[in-house]
């Protein structure tokens, strides 16, 4: 079962690049037209997105290259060590929205201090897995249509994250009391 | 946050100036009470340019992405693929439930993010265009786009690749061993984040008098 869920992307990719051109061409389509002609307006949308990116990728790097991000996470570590979460996880968790690079960067550097298969290692891995990058997200698809005011979007995604990293902590907390 | 932009009037529903302004004036601050001038300055020109790198890196993904969109699109597999996932997203989506062309775009969104294809995002743009398209000229996230984002953002995936090839390359025994945890905590990640999405438009429905915003 988990051997074929591990495969199930790579299959799945081959299949469809296959799959659909050869569907179009039967009903008609021009393919090779009409695949540069998408290729082409895929092109001009991830261009349109650069002002944005650009945007708060430098309010991030600001955020984190100043110290400031390490100054959030350690005293967020005060504010949740009496819930039981070890604090070596903590800028994970609040890497981890703002910068998919950057907390898969500190998840590293743990599983490769303390081992993959400890529970400190598992804890880490299971948080790095749990969300997205919500900023990322956000900027990026509201960038590419031109959206400045994304309204609640960005809380909402925040909110959800919460709960997936209790989630995710509650099922590690069940797993290592049943080893 | 939400509170705080409308507060400090930096425009009804604008969060992200908020977000912005706080990120740059709070990393200044602290870069100038500890002196970490210089390590700021390289920080921040090392942001603007990774993202230029990301968009070129991106570029490649995108062109045969949406290419493929194109294709799928004109040979109608993405109407056919609308009308199989339209129980399921059907009330999810209520404003743009029966626009085919919109629902295929974000049912193969969705798929690619479970999957965890590289299709997710270049299929998840073209779906907010598609969006916008119907709704015409708007600098106004619109209802369908956040339930978008919020189910993107979630990253609700049954296998979470990245972690698992960083476990693997560390010498796990069982790297595989996050998925199931990952896969559950993503899913209520959606969930908290769709329900959030529900009651931050109702309280958006009374203040603008009734007036229903798509």
């Amino acid at each position: 079962m988990m051997f074929f869920l591990a495969n199930l992307g790579m299959y799945v990719f081959p299949i469809i690049l296959i799959g659909v051109p050869l569907y179009a061409w039967v009903k008609g389509v021009p393919v090779y037209e009409t695949f540069v002609k998408g290729a082409e307006e895929g092109l001009q949308v991830i261009i349109g997105t650069l002002p944005y990116l650009l945007a708060i990728f430098v309010g991030i790097s600001c955020f984190r290259g100043s110290g400031a991000l390490q100054l959030v996470s350690k005293h967020m570590g005060r504010l949740l060590k009496p819930w039981g979460i070890p604090t070596e996880v903590l800028p994970i968790i609040v890497t981890r929205p703002i910068s998919g690079s950057g907390s898969l960067g500190v998840t590293g550097e743990i599983l490769r201090v303390h081992g993959p298969d400890t529970s400190l290692g598992l804890l880490a891995s299971i948080l790095q897995g749990a969300t997205d990058t919500s900023f990322y997200v956000v900027t990026i698809y509201f960038g590419s249509v031109g959206i400045r005011k994304t309204r609640h979007a960005l809380p909402a995604c925040l909110i959800g994250d919460i709960f997936g990293f209790l989630t995710g902590f509650i099922i590690w907390k069940l797993m290592v009391y049943g080893r | 946050m939400y509170e705080l932009s409308v507060y400090l009037g930096l425009g009804e529903g604008c969060v992200m100036n908020a977000v912005w302004l706080v990120l740059i004036i709070s990393g200044s601050v602290v870069a100038l009470m500890t002196g970490n001038v210089d390590a700021l300055m390289s920080s921040v020109l090392e942001g603007a340019y990774d993202a230029v790198q990301l968009v070129i890196g991106l570029a490649g993904i995108f062109c045969l992405w949406v290419g493929i969109e194109r294709l799928a699109n004109e040979s109608g597999l993405i109407d056919a693929l609308a009308r199989v996932t339209r129980p399921v997203l059907g009330p999810l989506f209520p404003h743009v439930k029966d626009e085919e062309k919109i629902m295929g775009a974000i049912s193969a969104t969705i798929i690619s993010n479970i999957l965890g294809l590289s299709s997710q995002t270049p299929l998840g743009l073209k779906a907010m265009a598609q969006i916008r398209q119907v709704h015409g000229e708007t600098y106004q996230a619109i209802h369908s786009m956040i339930t978008l984002v919020i189910i993107s953002a979630a990253g609700f995936c049954i296998f979470p690749s990245g972690v698992i090839a960083l476990r693997a390359a560390l010498g796990s025994q069982n790297p595989a061993i996050v998925a199931g945890p990952t896969a559950v905590a993503g899913l209520v990640s959606t969930c908290a984040g769709l329900l959030a999405h529900r009651l931050f438009s109702k309280r958006w429905d009374e203040t603008q008098g009734g007036s229903k915003l798509p």
